[in-house]
């Protein structure tokens, strides 16, 4: 009877209180945020589970679940029977608010259980602005924030995603990292974990033994030492068996590798609300400004075969209206006319379309768009990234002046009318031309649109060039650059802001400080981890939304934690600086980045690699890449 | 040949916090999924063709919603019962069906919804007397309301005599269980009009209730569910199967 009763108060004390609960639904916007219950979403007896995982996505949940690394971990995860795998999004601040009022720690959606309870919380770190969300999630969920307080009984707080290319900064925080791709080392984790619990777990011990696996850093097994002037002098594992350098992981054969045929279909509308098809990995184009272009590579196709035949079960399983062909440049991929032209014979019918998120500027983007768009015209949106042709050399942007027109011209001509056109500023060499180059730009388009003929014209022509200020990342060619201060960036937004008069074009830009700020996380060390602290304290969180951004606070956590911003965003680097994230090896070689870097001073262009190998060292590091 | 399927489902549990819109998609999912030959809209972004009568708002439960959808052929009524609530979420049932022919669709024959209120009173003295009371408060040919609506971020303010929109009001008098830490959960049940020529959210219901009773209560935690829906037909109502 005791026993019972004893495991029934531990079932009630796991859950959260259902009527604080159902009270604060009443009080918050958008409540289904938080309900869970989604078609294919998975509940399973967490008392029955040998581990419980939380996976966190630290953004609210309308971004989380447009995120489709979560639907892949979470759907493999939840494949083994011994895992059960749930969701946790950062609640928007009106929800916080209310769970604080009410006493409730950050629960899963799942079975409302708090994360606390759980074995691991895995993060993806998907853009830097999020980590004072991971904080305060971790303390939402009254989890100890920082590493080293977290002891045996408290759940083992991981991260993994683009971002973990550089984990530095949230390094304090994190138990381990898994560097690179997670499909196959997530399920070796999670065995090795199993076998340390159920024989006297001690979380130091379990660590020393990741810490082996190809792709885990483990930031508490290194020290860090530092020189006079505040640069790195070198990193040394404490602890026997850590690796010097951690290489990221990658799945060799994407073809094979696991991909879900049931995705969780959100009851509200989400960034994304379709099914993703992840058509490949990694990129051939060769961007110099583009982490993603190195960190990915190698190039890894999936077949028409694999994708038809994983796209008619998505289609049955969610009931979704619409297929996006995603990757880092869909038109790139080799079979796309056949693959497009296949989803659309099979599902015309059913009224599912097909679309491509990511367009290059030339007619072969073009044609295949107006093969899936029908008649129905919407807006186009293209990268050029800059405005000279000078500029797009630097950075390798390989888009000529000529596809432009082209592309344009056809665009117009098919009945396209409103554009919305892509830049960045700051770029490394920039000068008032290239400057200028953006409004030269738009105001071409405007005159092809023009010198077409009256009857050819269809519709209301409307230009967006929208800007951004270049954030140079870690693993890029530019990985050394200086970022425009904050002053040179808005005296360039001025510049293009007094040039760009005309009603058929619109000019509007992204915030510098936020820019800056991307740029000192995305850089830097260890330390920054006292001053993310500290903002948080300071009451930072949501800062990539810019109805939530608080620069001065931020520059108060820096001054308070004795950190110089500007050592991270705006210092150029010698080649030969010891950098943050060197000790990983995404198996792109440095020589490689150094010599992208020099032919980026006179604009020599780098040829896209399905062309020929350019040796960037990813095909020795990984047998089975095909570039 | 049109083919027009009348559908009653409920909306309960959390699924009261699925939005109007949410419905619709959530509608067109569970169709393709279950391959019901709905028809579509023609043009450059075809939506089904599907209308619920009188959405609810958010935050309502229901034990009687009404859609009409247009299929393009004919399956049998419990195959598309026994489909549908397969693929819906458990607190969304279909609970019958019916073919129609019917030129007027469901959303324009409803007239009015029966609600059950549930909220917490803290100064209610008795049970006894408020039923008189009401009784008195309808008599008024005139109960007027202020509303506050957005129109492009406006704040648009109007009174309106709400006493035609209001059916009838009674009390649930026979629970025992309503005095909850010094306060009264009272449970009402109302009805009211609920059409494109006159609507009444239940919780402009309530406000007015409010001001007439002075009673000190908090509208935003009323629980409410809608326990029918009626079209009028020369003045007696009717449920629209």
């Amino acid at each position: 009877m005791l026993i019972l009763y004893l495991v029934q108060m531990k079932r009630w004390l796991e859950m959260i209180d259902k009527n604080s609960f159902d009270r604060v639904l009443k009080k918050v916007e958008k409540p289904a945020r938080y309900i869970g219950m989604e078609k294919n979403s998975i509940k399973k007896d967490l008392q029955k589970a040998d581990i419980k995982f939380a996976f966190g996505f630290p953004d609210v949940y309308e971004v989380g679940m447009s995120h489709l690394g979560l639907h892949i971990l979470y759907n493999l995860l939840n494949k083994e029977d011994y895992i059960a795998c749930e969701r946790v999004f950062a609640p928007w601040a009106d929800m916080e608010k209310e769970m604080r009022k009410e006493g409730i720690p950050l629960f899963t959606l799942e079975s409302r259980e708090p994360v606390k309870s759980f074995d691991f919380v895995g993060f993806t770190l998907q853009y830097e602005m999020s980590y004072t969300n991971i904080i305060n999630m971790l303390d939402l969920g009254d989890i100890p924030i920082y590493s080293k307080d977290r002891k045996d009984n408290d759940p083992l707080v991981i991260a993994g995603g683009p971002c973990a290319y550089n984990p530095e900064p949230i390094a304090d925080f994190i138990d381990f990292f898994v560097i690179g791709e997670a499909e196959e080392i997530l399920l070796d984790i999670m065995a090795i974990y199993k076998k340390f619990k159920s024989n006297r777990y001690k979380k130091i011990e379990f660590l020393k033994e990741v810490s082996k696996l190809e792709g885990v850093y483990v930031p508490q097994f290194y020290d860090i030492f530092y020189k006079e002037d505040n640069t790195i002098d070198r990193m040394e594992p404490i602890v026997e068996g850590a690796p010097k350098v951690v290489r990221k992981r990658i799945i060799k054969e994407l073809d094979k590798s696991y991909y879900p045929e049931k995705i969780i279909v959100p009851f509200i509308e989400t960034v994304h609300d379709r099914i993703p098809l992840e058509i490949f990995r990694g990129c051939t184009r060769g961007c110099r400004f583009c982490q993603a272009g190195m960190i990915y590579r190698p190039v890894r196709e999936k077949t028409v075969d694999t994708l038809t035949e994983l796209a008619e079960r998505l289609v049955n399983s969610t009931g979704y209206g619409d297929i996006s062909l995603t990757s880092l440049s869909s038109c790139d991929y080799s079979q796309i006319k056949l693959l497009v032209s296949e989803l659309i014979d099979n599902y015309k019918e059913k009224q599912i379309g097909v679309s491509l998120p990511s367009l290059r500027l030339d007619s072969f983007s073009l044609e295949i768009l107006k093969e899936i768009e029908k008649i129905r015209k919407t807006g186009l949106t293209f990268a050029p990234e800059a405005g000279s042709q000078r500029m797009r050399d630097v950075i390798n942007k390989g888009v000529t002046e000529e596809d432009l027109e082209t592309a344009v011209t056809y665009a117009f001509e098919e009945g396209w009318s409103t554009i919305k056109l892509y830049f960045m500023i700051g770029l490394p060499t920039e000068t008032k031309a290239d400057i200028l180059g953006i409004k030269d730009l738009g105001y071409k388009v405007k005159n092809i649109f023009f010198s077409l003929p009256k009857e050819k014209r269809k519709g209301n022509l409307k230009i967006t060039l929208s800007v951004s200020c270049f954030v140079p990342k870690p693993f890029t060619p530019f990985q050394w650059i200086g970022q425009n201060s904050i002053d040179e960036f808005y005296e360039k937004i001025k510049l293009l802001k007094k040039e760009i008069r005309d009603n058929k074009v619109t000019f509007n830009y992204h915030d510098p400080k936020i820019s800056y700020l991307e740029a000192v996380l995305a850089r830097g060390d260890r330390r920054l981890s006292k001053a993310l602290f500290k903002a948080w304290e300071l009451g930072c969180k949501f800062d990539g939304w810019s109805d939530f951004f608080d620069y001065n606070k931020w520059m108060e956590a820096f001054k308070a934690s004795g950190i110089d911003p500007d050592f991270y965003a705006l210092r150029k680097r010698n080649i030969d600086e010891l950098l943050p994230w060197d000790f990983i090896d995404i198996g792109v070689d440095k020589e490689y980045l150094i010599s992208e870097y020099e032919k980026a001073k006179d604009g020599t262009l780098t040829r896209d690699c399905r062309l020929g190998c350019n040796n960037c060292g990813i095909n020795r590091s990984f047998l089975g890449g095909v570039c | 040949m049109l083919m027009t399927l009348r559908v009653k489902f409920t909306k309960e549990g959390y699924l009261k916090y699925i939005s109007h819109l949410d419905m619709m998609r959530l509608f067109d999912r569970a169709f393709r999924r279950g391959n019901i030959p709905i028809r579509y809209s023609q043009g450059f972004n075809p939506q089904p063709k599907l209308s619920i009568a009188n959405p609810l708002a958010l935050g309502i439960e229901s034990q009687e919603e009404f859609m009409d959808i247009e299929l393009s052929e004919r399956i049998p009524e419990t195959d598309f019962i026994d489909i549908m609530n397969k693929e819906l979420p458990e607190g969304i049932r279909i609970i019958d069906v019916k073919y129609v022919d019917d030129k007027r669709i469901v959303s324009s024959i409803v007239g009015w919804s029966y609600y059950e209120i549930k909220v917490k009173v803290n100064n209610m003295e008795d049970l006894d007397s408020l039923q008189y009371s009401i009784d008195r408060w309808l008599r008024n040919t005139e109960i007027l309301l202020e509303r506050t609506r957005y129109k492009k971020g406006k704040e648009i303010k109007d009174i309106k005599n709400i006493r035609p929109l209001i059916g009838n009001v009674t009390i649930d008098r026979n629970d025992e269980n309503l005095k909850k830490d010094n306060g009264y959960v009272l449970r009402l049940y109302c009805l009211l009009k609920s059409n494109d020529s006159g609507n009444l959210k239940p919780t402009d219901f309530l406000k007015a209730f409010k001001e007439y009773t002075g009673f000190d209560m908090d509208i935003e935690m009323a629980d409410i569910k809608r326990l029918n829906m009626y079209t009028d037909v020369d003045g007696s109502i009717q449920s629209p199967m």
